[in-house]
């Protein structure tokens, strides 16, 4: 009858319990109020460890405070529109695809380029009037030369039985499997846009059905496991894989590399815009990109002071890098709220 | 009485109302939100579509199933404590809490190795001669429903504990004096004792389950679609909060109804006795 000792806490020791988990749950708040920086949306994983480490001292030794928040691209949209006139970052991360959506919606502003003095050392294509691109993105195909044999492209996927069950792919959500899909429409269909295309091909091979997952990033985690064999991926993707030790390997469609650059972009409405502005800058200077583009993270360099280093000009060289595919995005964001339904709805069966 | 503790009670509801009603209300709000004042649209949209019915289903089902996962681990490790000396008491309590510490994001991934095919249970399964090659049980349901039943186990233990902690094992010794059997007992003095541990168990079990969206996408994959994944592709992909406020609102009824009637349950005298 006394068992329920056992349970019993002093209303002293409940008022420490109390006190500490309200202590710890104010500390994401403190920590900005206490920082009075920047706050920077930043992709999280290998994006959120090197930006983190390479730019938040070289952004203090500028006289600000440097906060990285790591979240995905549709993620940093959503709650900045979850918080308007409020925004819980002052920059974001993303690519062509939201940006389109942020630029529709009001969410970011325009940069004035001679707050960056770095400005100067990007490539005309590289200076966005919403922001500097920091990195370009290559895609392609991520495969384990153990388990299967290096595919040609996107058709081969299909096509070889070598490949059957050992694919994945991630619903149309994420940037990199849209790339891939208006590359195979473009194969097996009229044209980008012919999705129906693409969700016929899945219908014919419902194998592929089966690795279907929801981001890039738990792709990773399954190709380190042995559980799928060839992913979608960007070249970051695969250095990473290979800085872990892993049997990774790259490969460009034979059809061509989708690409996306990858834009630091200010939201609207930010308190903090100077220190805003040191992050950028850090960003595409010389001294973080010299950083960045070393392994584990191997960022294409945009400042034209960096030279590629020889693991990035296996994947890919500056004069490859007009050549890649660069995807219609606003045509994309047009029919992806209909691809994400149909997508989801099929591979659910 | 009422009117001298209404003070103590105030704080606590003014944060209730601030933090719990009013977010609600917004909720339910947006639900209804549309372009020319209040509209029925977001969930003629949501019940209009056969796959979003079956995805609601689907996360019944699988609320339930967990339920019963938990049920069939936890009453037997519940007993165990229960006639246990002190020693495996505090072993069993150490192993039920200590999961409950680590994060659910840490539990699920470590779930991605036991059951995938160079795991444990495939291992175990080729071992045995059960399947001729290694067997992947990620993105599958039965993979699902193990990994929630160990992730939710504790919820349904420390109930079930505190109900038999405040029970005398002699209770059992004086029913087998009168002549029941093992499964007599059990039945008939163990389980009404232990029913209200079990109904609020159900409860939290089901409610976590039905809501785990770390583990439901991870574990579940793509094919196999939850309500909560429901939700964050209308908020966080397609940027659609009136239709993600309706089928939040709908989780919130269907679950909601089902914790109403278990919660009637363990009120019930009938059943539950005096418990």
């Amino acid at each position: 009858m006394n068992e329920m000792k056992d349970f019993q806490i002093t209303r002293r020791g409940f008022g420490f319990l109390a006190a500490g988990a309200a202590a710890s749950a104010m500390l994401p708040l403190s920590a900005r109020a206490a920082g009075g920086g920047a706050v920077a949306a930043t992709f999280p994983g290998s994006w959120e460890d090197a930006y983190r480490t390479v730019l938040t001292p070289m952004v203090k030794d500028a006289g600000y405070d440097l906060t990285i928040a790591p979240a995905m691209a549709q993620d940093q949209l959503a709650k900045i529109m979850a918080s308007p006139g409020n925004p819980p970052y002052d920059t974001l991360l993303m690519s062509p695809g939201q940006m389109a959506v942020a630029i529709e919606k009001d969410l970011i502003q325009k940069i004035d380029p001679s707050k960056l003095k770095n400005w100067g050392m990007l490539d005309p294509s590289f200076q966005g009037e919403y922001g500097p691109t920091v990195t370009i993105e290559v895609n392609g195909i991520a495969y384990n030369p153990d388990l299967v044999p290096k595919p040609k492209g996107y058709r081969d996927l299909f096509e070889n039985p070598a490949f059957s069950g050992k694919v994945s792919w991630t619903g149309f959500a994420s940037n990199t499997a849209v790339m891939a899909y208006t590359e195979i429409a473009k194969i097996f269909g009229s044209g980008p846009n012919d999705m129906d295309a693409v969700f016929k091909l899945f219908k014919d091979h419902p194998e592929h059905l089966k690795g279907v997952v929801d981001s890039t990033n738990h792709q990773m985690t399954l190709f380190q496991q042995g559980e799928i064999a060839v992913f979608m991926c960007s070249t970051g993707n695969v250095a990473h894989l290979k800085s872990l030790g892993l049997n990774a390997e790259f490969v460009h469609p034979e059809t061509g590399s989708p690409a996306a650059p990858v834009n630091i972009h200010l939201t609207k409405g930010s308190a903090n815009l100077d220190a805003a502005y040191a992050y950028m800058d850090a960003a595409i200077s010389k001294a973080a990109q010299d950083q960045l583009k070393e392994p584990p993270t191997e960022m294409f360099p945009t400042n034209k002071d960096v030279a590629l280093t020889p693991g990035i000009e296996a994947y890919v060289t500056r004069d490859q890098i007009k050549t890649m595919v660069y995807p219609d995005w606003v045509a994309i964001n047009k029919n992806r709220d209909d691809w994400i339904r149909q997508f989801d709805a099929l591979v659910a069966g | 009485m009422k009117a001298s503790g209404f003070p103590y009670v105030l704080p606590m509801l003014l944060l209730s109302v601030a933090f719990f009603a009013t977010p609600l209300a917004v909720l339910v709000g947006f639900s209804f939100a549309g372009p020319g004042g209040a509209t029925l649209e977001h969930y003629a949209r949501f019940f209009g579509d056969a796959f979003n019915f079956r995805v609601l289903v689907n996360t019944a089902r699988l609320g339930l199933e967990t339920v019963i996962g938990t049920t069939l681990l936890g009453v037997p490790i519940a007993l165990l404590y229960w006639h246990g000396g002190r020693n495996l008491r505090q072993v069993l309590i150490f192993l039920t809490l200590i999961p409950m510490l680590t994060s659910n994001v840490v539990r699920t991934f470590a779930w991605i190795v036991i059951l995938g095919r160079q795991g444990p249970i495939s291992e175990a399964l080729v071992g045995l001669g059960l399947t001729g090659m290694p067997t992947s049980l990620l993105f599958t349901e039965l993979g699902l429903i193990m990994a929630m039943c160990q992730i939710d186990l504790p919820l349904i233990i420390l109930p079930l504990i505190a109900i038999l902690s405040r029970t005398p094992v002699q209770l059992t010794e004086a029913a087998q004096v009168s002549g029941a059997g093992p499964w007599r007992i059990f039945v008939t003095v163990l389980l009404p004792l232990m029913l209200p541990g079990l109904l609020a168990g159900w409860i939290l079990v089901f409610a976590s389950t039905s809501s785990s969206f770390v583990t439901q996408a991870v574990i579940g994959g793509a094919r196999n679609v939850y309500v909560p994944q429901l939700i964050y592709r209308e908020v966080g992909t397609l940027f659609d909060w009136p239709l993600a406020s309706a089928i939040a609102v709908v989780l919130l009824l269907s679950t909601g109804c089902l914790l109403v009637a278990l919660t009637m349950m363990s009120r019930h005298r009938r059943l539950v006795g005096h418990a």
